[in-house]
């Protein structure tokens, strides 16, 4: 393995209380390293962030975590379950939602649809029940329809319920992705750049809803962003990546001042 | 207790409703009492146009389905349409056409060979869904006019069973135990074939189209739209997208297959391959898909108003050819071009049009107008 990564304060084994453990994760591309021995873990309740400049394999991270890439080496495990080599569709099964960095909705539903959608792998019904519909399909439909309009409540979307959501703003947008998430009832929940091309107002906006999200449903977050003053304001815990090698973890502060994530953004003086 | 408005929705199930408000329901009446009055006013003319109508309604709901909601565009819905048609004549009766007499015709009740065509259909449209599984877009509908030829051959070339291009001459009655839908009697007062055809197809329409809608709405129309739109993401939401493709390649197949049994029975009763395969089945296949565009994508009332203009159009100009100067009946009389020449035009055409002007159809049109007088006075 690369000595490039320094010996880790949070290991893997040290907290009971990690929801979710990352250890030396390694995926390549042909000839491309995207990321080296990976190590982290992040607790209950917890909101974690990641961070490094473009190209850092930030993504990449969420995309082993939820099954769209394969890392070739080390483990994932959530709740001690093993995940790496499982499906995006079973970890969603699993409790692992995602947010998109440049947005995933289906742009020609509405927003219930959308989070309908989110509830997808907690409802039952299937081509035959729905067709009869009578029973239990419009039950299904009854109970996880009011389970959205809480999350539409809580998100403050009620104005644009039955619009295609394609139509709306795209600080609406990222709302909606988050409430889609919501909507899946996740264990933890990935944040792809949740601010990302956003004004200030929106930013705000988000970061209130994150905190909201975080306080009413006490979830677990993974967050990777560009925007520092999110990142710093919101995140218990930071790691810095960079080429794909995880810099430093810690608190906010401890990485701000880290020398080599300050190397890694500003440029080493030479 | 708090006094309630009538016009508040109060609950989810009110607002899951198909026919929530008054205005909506007042159309649903409207259509039942055309349902009862329209046989007896009109001639027979009409009555077996509207029963053809009703037929491709079927078959485009099926494919607004498979198309519009699920985004997977095929030409192959002619060959499903056909698989129908020969279980029609295979499993409810009949007879070849010429002297061929080896064929084993079954003499099964309509309730029975229906779903039998309906299921074979679908059988057969989920051997092809796996298909779409690597394919999209105009790859897929390549591939999908491949079904077209590959039935060709198949239908031609299985002489003892088809009678090869002579095709086979279909004796089923769409009667459901002592109803006898051709031949209706009622309290004593006879109804003309045409009558009770009409009422027999539009019975079906509505029907397909209620389950069709129920789909739609529910769990499994959701996920077919989500994979539409963002594949990649339903599938990180937890759809499952070879379920959702499977599935609605077998349900789209099989409405079609249900459809294209009726219409053997009901329309033509006498099929042969060309209708279904090779390039014939290439212009129905066309006909459904212009039937879907002009009516409004991925809407379930689309395919049936779609139907309504489309083979109104095409069954009107064939009728009324003598006064269309440019036209001729067969190869051999004066004009420009065959009747079923310039019906390929003016599908063409409509297609076009339609995708310039208005992509989402009639039924966008009409929801526009609606959206602007619920609105007025105001503009938005």
């Amino acid at each position: 393995m690369s000595d490039t990564s320094t010996p880790d304060t949070t290991s893997p084994a040290a907290s009971a209380d990690a929801l979710l453990v990352v250890d030396g994760i390694g995926l390549r591309f042909g000839g491309v390293q995207a990321i080296t021995d990976v190590t982290f873990s992040v607790n209950r309740g917890e909101l974690f962030a990641v961070i490094g400049p473009n190209g850092a394999g930030k993504t990449s991270i969420f995309n082993c975590i939820n099954g769209v890439y394969r890392p070739q080496q080390g483990s994932i495990r959530l709740d001690g379950v093993e995940i790496v080599g499982m499906h995006s569709r079973e970890t969603a099964e699993m409790g692992v939602a995602r947010t998109f960095q440049n947005l995933g909705l289906f742009g020609n539903l509405d927003i219930v649809d959308n989070l309908m959608l989110g509830r997808h792998h907690l409802m039952k019904t299937g081509f035959l029940s729905g067709a009869v519909w009578w029973g239990r399909a419009k039950r299904e439909e009854i109970a996880n329809r009011a389970k959205v309009e809480e999350i539409i409540d809580l998100l403050e979307l009620g104005n644009f319920r039955r619009k295609p959501v394609g139509m709306l703003p795209y600080g609406i947008q990222k709302r909606i992705e988050l409430g889609r998430c919501l909507a899946m009832e996740p264990r933890l929940l990935l944040l792809d750049e949740p601010v990302a091309g956003m004004n200030l107002e929106e930013t705000e906006d988000m970061a209130r809803y994150i905190i909201e999200v975080r306080s009413n449903l006490d979830m677990t977050m993974i967050m990777v962003e560009h925007d520092m003053h999110v990142v710093m304001d919101l995140a218990d815990r930071v790691m810095a990546v960079d080429f794909g090698v995880r810099l430093a973890t810690g608190t906010p502060e401890e990485v701000q001042q880290d020398q080599r994530v300050i190397d890694a953004y500003l440029g080493k003086a030479s | 207790m708090a006094r309630q408005s009538p016009y508040l929705i109060t609950n989810y199930g009110k607002d899951l409703r198909l026919f929530g408000s008054s205005w909506k329901r007042a159309g649903l009446l409207l259509l039942a009492a055309l349902f009862v009055v329209l046989p007896l006013q009109l001639d027979d003319f009409w009555l077996s146009l509207l029963a053809t109508v009703g037929v491709y309604a079927i078959g485009a709901v099926g494919l607004n389905l498979l198309t519009g909601y699920a985004g997977q565009v095929s030409l192959g819905h002619a060959f499903f349409f056909g698989v129908g048609a020969y279980c029609a004549a295979w499993f409810g009766g009949g007879n070849a056409v010429g002297t061929r007499d080896e064929i084993l015709f079954l003499d099964l009740p309509m309730i029975v060979w229906l779903p039998l065509a309906g299921l074979i259909g679908a059988a057969l449209g989920a051997l092809v869904g796996p298909v779409a599984l690597r394919l999209s877009g105009q790859y897929l509908a390549i591939v999908s006019i491949g079904l077209l030829f590959v039935g060709d051959w198949i239908l031609l070339g299985w002489v003892s069973a088809t009678n090869g291009s002579q095709g086979l001459r279909i004796a089923a009655e769409p009667s459901i135990g002592p109803v006898n839908f051709s031949d209706l009697n009622i309290f004593g007062s006879a109804f003309s074939p045409e009558q009770g055809e009409f009422w027999f197809v539009w019975t079906l329409v509505a029907l397909v189209a209620l389950l069709a809608k129920n789909i739609v709405r529910s769990r499994p129309g959701r996920a077919l739209q989500a994979i539409r739109d963002r594949d990649v993401a339903a599938e990180i939401i937890g759809v499952n997208p070879a379920r959702a493709k499977i599935g609605v390649f077998a349900l789209s197949s099989g409405i079609a297959a249900v459809a294209g049994g009726i219409y053997g029975m009901i329309v033509v009763r006498t099929i042969t391959p060309e209708i279904f395969t090779g390039f014939g089945g290439l212009v129905t296949s066309i006909t459904f898909i212009a039937i879907i565009i002009v009516g409004g994508i991925s809407t379930i009332s689309g395919a049936i108003v779609g139907s309504l203009v489309v083979v109104t159009l095409r069954q009107v100009t064939s009728r009324f050819v003598d006064l269309l100067p440019f036209l001729k009946q067969t190869p051999n009389d004066d004009g420009l071009m065959l009747v079923g020449q310039f019906n390929l035009i003016v599908f063409g055409l409509l297609i076009i049009i339609f995708l310039l002007a208005e992509p989402l159809g009639l039924i966008a049109l009409w929801r526009r107008v609606t959206t602007y007088f619920k609105a007025w006075p105001f503009s938005y």
